[in-house]
C-alpha cells in the first residue's frame, strides 16, 4: 500500500486527527476550561438560558433635511410636540432622519410636529434606523457581558417584517434577561438645594455621558460603592456648580434613600443619583470632597464615589447601567420571541440527544451489516460514517458554533445521506463482474461520484434557502448539513473508495 | 436471523397505466385531503404556534392535567403528558405573553422548566418566509433536475414525484391533526434533498449507462431501496426517540422524513419508473 495512491484515505485520517484535537485539546477560552470533556460549545436548548428575537420601539421620519447646528434644537421641540422625553429624540442631520423612541408617539405626531418646525419629511414608518440598531446590539452586548458568566451573543436579524434584535444569553433565565433589557439604564445625577425662597429644587448636574471611567461595584466597610471619575471637560462645570449649590461644605443627606423613590422627594442637601428615574443614591458630601470643590482641587483630579449602601445589587446595577450605557430604543418585549430553559433540562436533552444519535448511528449500521453481510464491506462503511459525524463535530468545535437541537437533527439527517452515498459507491464497485484493473475501478468509481455528486448537491441546494432565511433556529440545522454533505463529499466517501479498491485487488 | 434482500419485481407483468395508477391516486387523495382541510379550515395543515403565535410551557408538578387546565387564565390549548414522566407536562396557549404566564405557573406551585413565545406577527413572518424556504428549494432541485438530465421526460418525473414526496406527507399532519412547526418545514426541506437522491439514482441507470432496462432498473433498486430504508430507519429510530424524550424538533423533522421516504419509494419505483419506460420504449427522442 503506497501512500500516492492511497492519498484520499490519508486526508481522511489527517481530518479526523485534526478534527480529535480541536475537540479535545485544551484551548483557552474552550469548554474543556470549564470542566466539559469536549470543547462543543452548546446551545440555550443543551445548556439552558434565555434567547429573546425582539424589534426595536420607535418610529422614524425620513428625508428630513436638517442640518447638524439643528440637531439639538430640533429634538428638544419634537420632544416637546410629541411630549416624550428629550431623551428618546435622536436627530441624526447625517441620514437625514428623526427618531422617537416611545410607543405613545404615532406617525402622525412626529409629522406634524417636524411639519411644524418647517421640516418636510419624505416618509414616516414604523422601526428605527440601523445606526440605531447597531448603537443597540453594542450596548445589549455590553450589558450581557458585564453581567453574564459566560458570553451571551448580541445580533441583528432580518425578517419580512423588519429587522429584529436577538440576544442569546445562556445563563440567566426569561425574567432575569427581561430585567436586564428592560432597564434601559438611564442614569442622571442631581444635587438637591434650598433655593432663595427656602424651597428644596433639584438641578441636574451629570448626565451618562459626562463620566469618563466606571470602577467596579464592590464592598467597602459595609458600603456598596462604585468609583467614578468624571470627564475633564466637565469637571470646572461640575465643581462651580456643587459651589454654587453649596456642596462647598461637608454636608450629610438626612433623607433615607429607602423612603425617597423620587428625586422630588429629597429635601435636603443631598446629591442624588437616579437609574431610569429611580433613586438609587442619595448622599451627602464629605468633609475632603467639599473642600476639593471649594479650593478647585476637584478639577484636577476628578474622582469621586458613589454608594448605594448596603444594596450591592443595586451598586452592580449602577455599575453596568453606568458602563454599558443606555439602550437607544427600548425593545418591543409584546412582539418577542423568547425562549427559555432551564440548566436541568438542558443537561437532560444532552444526554437524550446523543441517546437518539448513538441509537440513529446502531440502526444504520445494522441495516448496512445486514445488507452487505461481508465485514470488510459494511465495517469500513460504518467506521467512514462514523470519521464523517467526527469530522463535523471537529469543525463545529472549532468553528465554536453553539450546537442546539435542531443540528443534533442535522447530524443525524449526515448520518443518512452519508450512509446513502457510500450504499452507492460500494454497490457500483462490487456488482457486476469483477474488476480486474485500476482502471476498471477508476472508472466505476467516477460513475457512482456523479450519482453522488448529483445527490449532494439537491441536498445543498434544498438547505440553502434555510441558511439565509431566519427562520427561528434552523439555519443551524442546515448548516450543518451542507457542511456534512461536504465533508461528505470531498473528503470521507473518496476515502472508502479507496479502502474498496484495497480490498478488491488484493484478490 | 433476518434476510435483507432487496425483491427482484418483474415489472413486465404491469403495464405503464398500471404501475403509475397507485402513486397518481395516493397523490390525487394527498391534493383532495389538503384541498377540503383548505375549504373547511381555511389552511391545509392546521398551524402550530410558530405560525399562529402563542406560548409553550414545559411544567413539572403533581397536579392533575385537568388541575393545570384551571390554574391558568387563559386557559391552555392544550395540556399533554410528557412519555417518560409522570409529573411532566407540556402546556400550550394561544397567548404569548409568556412572562404572564410564567408569573401564573409560579404563584400555582409549578415548576417552569421551559418555555418559548412566539408573538403572532412573527409567527405570520415564519409562515411566509417557510413558503418563500420551501419554494425556493423545490424550484431549485427542479432547476438542477433539469441541468443533470437535460430532457424533459425523465426531470419531469423526478420533479412529479419529489412533489408528491412533499404532498403526502402533508396530508398525512393534516388528517392526523398535527400542527404544522418549523420542525416540519425543516423535515419537508430535507425531504427535497432526500428523496430526490433515489430518482436521480434511478434516471442515471437507466439513461446514462449501457445495458437492458430492467437489468439497469434492478441495479438501482438494489441500490436506491437499501439507500432509502437505511434513511428512514435512521429517521424512525430519531422520530420514535425524541417522541419518547419530548424533543420536539427532532421529531417533527424525523416524522416528516419517515413518511416522506416510504412515499418516495412508492412514487420512485412505480410512478418515475413507469414514466421512465414510456419514455425509452415509446417517447420521441429530442
Amino acid at each position: 500500500m503506497n501512500i500516492r495512491d492511497n492519498w484520499r484515505i490519508v486526508l481522511l485520517a489527517v481530518f479526523v486527527v485534526g478534527s480529535g484535537v480541536a475537540l479535545f485539546a485544551p484551548v483557552a477560552g474552550g469548554a474543556t476550561d470549564d470542566g466539559g470533556l469536549t470543547n462543543l460549545q452548546y446551545g440555550i436548548q443543551l445548556d439552558g438560558g434565555t434567547s429573546l428575537q425582539a424589534p426595536a420601539v420607535g418610529i422614524t421620519a425620513e428625508g428630513v433635511n436638517v442640518s447638524v447646528d439643528d440637531e439639538t434644537a430640533l429634538a428638544q421641540n419634537v420632544s416637546a410636540a410629541v411630549s416624550v422625553d428629550p431623551i428618546d429624540v435622536r436627530v441624526s442631520a447625517r441620514s437625514q432622519t428623526v427618531e422617537v423612541f416611545s410607543r405613545n408617539a404615532t406617525q402622525d405626531q412626529l409629522r406634524d410636529a417636524l411639519i411644524a418646525e418647517g421640516y418636510q419629511p419624505d416618509s414616516v414608518r414604523d422601526g428605527v434606523t440601523q445606526q440605531t440598531r447597531e448603537d443597540m446590539v453594542q450596548v445589549i452586548q455590553d450589558k450581557v457581558q458585564e453581567s453574564a458568566l459566560s458570553g451571551g451573543s448580541v445580533s441583528t436579524i432580518n425578517g419580512i417584517e423588519g429587522t429584529f434584535i436577538s440576544i442569546t444569553a445562556p445563563d440567566r433565565d426569561q425574567e432575569e434577561l427581561q430585567s436586564l433589557l428592560d432597564e434601559r439604564g438611564v442614569v442622571r445625577i442631581y444635587a438637591v438645594h434650598q433655593n432663595d425662597n427656602g424651597s428644596f429644587v433639584q438641578d441636574q448636574v451629570l448626565r451618562q455621558d459626562d463620566f469618563k471611567s466606571i470602577g467596579f461595584a464592590r464592598k467597602d466597610q459595609g458600603e456598596a460603592v462604585v468609583p467614578v471619575t468624571i470627564r475633564n471637560s466637565v469637571a470646572e462645570r461640575f465643581q462651580q456648580e456643587m459651589v454654587e449649590y453649596g456642596f462647598g461644605q461637608a454636608r450629610r443627606c438626612g433623607v433615607n434613600r429607602d423612603s425617597a423613590s423620587n428625586v422630588s422627594d429629597v429635601d435636603d442637601y443631598c446629591l442624588v443619583t437616579t437609574l431610569n428615574g429611580e433613586v438609587v443614591f442619595s448622599g451627602g458630601v464629605q468633609q475632603n470632597l467639599a473642600t476639593s470643590f471649594a479650593n478647585g482641587e476637584f478639577a484636577n483630579g476628578p474622582n469621586f464615589r458613589m454608594t448605594t449602601g448596603q444594596n450591592m445589587t443595586q451598586a452592580k446595577d449602577l455599575e453596568i447601567s453606568l458602563r454599558a450605557g443606555r439602550l437607544p430604543a427600548p425593545l418591543d418585549f409584546d412582539n418577542a420571541r423568547v425562549q427559555s430553559l432551564e440548566p436541568s433540562m438542558g443537561q437532560e436533552f444532552r444526554m437524550d440527544s446523543l441517546i437518539i444519535g448513538i441509537m440513529a448511528v446502531l440502526s444504520v449500521s445494522g441495516m448496512i451489516y445486514l445488507r452487505y453481510r461481508d465485514p470488510r464491506v459494511a465495517l469500513p462503511m460504518i467506521v467512514t460514517a462514523l470519521s464523517e459525524v467526527f469530522i463535523l463535530l471537529g469543525f463545529v468545535a472549532l468553528v465554536q458554533y453553539p450546537l442546539n437541537l435542531s443540528h443534533i437533527a442535522g447530524f443525524i439527517a449526515v448520518v443518512g445521506t452519508g450512509a446513502d452515498d457510500l450504499i452507492i459507491i460500494a454497490d457500483e464497485i462490487l456488482q457486476r463482474e469483477d474488476i480486474t484493473t485500476d482502471r476498471v475501478f477508476q472508472n466505476r468509481f467516477r460513475k457512482a461520484f456523479w450519482v453522488i455528486g448529483a445527490a449532494a448537491a439537491t441536498t445543498i441546494i434544498a438547505m440553502s434557502p434555510l441558511t439565509v432565511l431566519s427562520l427561528g433556529d434552523l439555519s443551524g440545522f442546515a448548516i450543518v448539513t451542507i457542511v456534512g454533505v461536504l465533508i461528505g463529499v470531498l473528503i470521507t466517501r473518496p476515502a472508502y473508495g479507496d479502502v474498496l479498491r484495497n480490498l478488491i485487488l488484493e484478490e | 436471523m433476518i434476510e435483507f434482500e432487496v425483491p427482484e419485481i418483474d415489472y413486465t407483468r404491469y403495464s405503464n397505466r398500471q404501475l403509475a395508477a397507485v402513486p397518481l391516486a395516493v397523490l390525487t387523495v394527498a391534493l383532495v385531503v389538503l384541498a377540503s382541510a383548505w375549504a373547511i379550515t381555511g389552511s391545509p395543515v392546521a398551524l402550530g404556534i410558530d405560525f399562529t403565535g402563542g406560548s409553550q410551557m414545559t411544567v413539572q408538578s403533581d397536579m392533575s392535567p385537568a388541575e393545570l387546565q384551571a390554574a391558568f387564565s387563559p386557559d391552555p390549548v392544550s395540556v399533554q403528558g410528557v412519555q417518560r414522566y409522570t409529573d411532566r407536562y407540556v402546556l400550550t396557549f394561544s397567548e404569548s405573553n409568556i412572562g404572564n404566564l410564567r408569573e401564573q405557573a409560579e404563584s400555582a406551585g409549578l415548576s417552569v422548566l421551559g418555555s418559548g413565545s412566539t408573538p403572532a406577527s412573527f409567527g405570520a413572518d415564519s409562515m411566509r418566509i417557510g413558503m418563500i424556504g420551501v419554494g425556493i428549494a423545490f424550484l431549485g432541485m427542479s432547476i438542477l433536475a433539469f441541468a443533470l438530465f437535460r430532457t424533459f421526460v425523465p426531470s419531469v418525473a423526478i420533479i412529479v414525484s419529489a412533489f408528491s414526496d412533499l404532498m403526502i406527507p402533508l396530508a398525512v399532519l393534516s388528517l392526523l391533526g398535527v400542527k404544522l412547526s418549523l420542525g416540519t418545514i425543516a423535515g419537508l426541506l430535507m425531504l427535497i434533498g432526500y428523496s430526490v437522491d433515489s430518482d436521480i439514482l434511478l434516471n442515471n441507470h437507466i439513461l446514462r449507462r449501457r445495458g437492458e432496462f430492467y437489468e439497469s432498473t434492478y441495479q438501482a433498486m438494489e441500490t436506491g431501496v437499501t439507500m432509502t430504508l437505511t434513511s428512514l430507519v435512521a429517521m424512525a429510530v430519531m422520530a420514535i426517540l425524541a417522541t419518547f424524550f419530548n424533543i420536539q424538533v427532532m421529531a417533527q423533522i424525523g416524522f416528516v422524513l419517515v413518511i416522506g421516504l416510504a412515499a418516495d419509494l412508492m412514487n420512485t419505483y412505480m410512478l418515475n419508473l413507469s414514466l421512465l419506460r414510456w419514455y425509452k420504449f415509446r417517447g420521441v427522442k429530442r
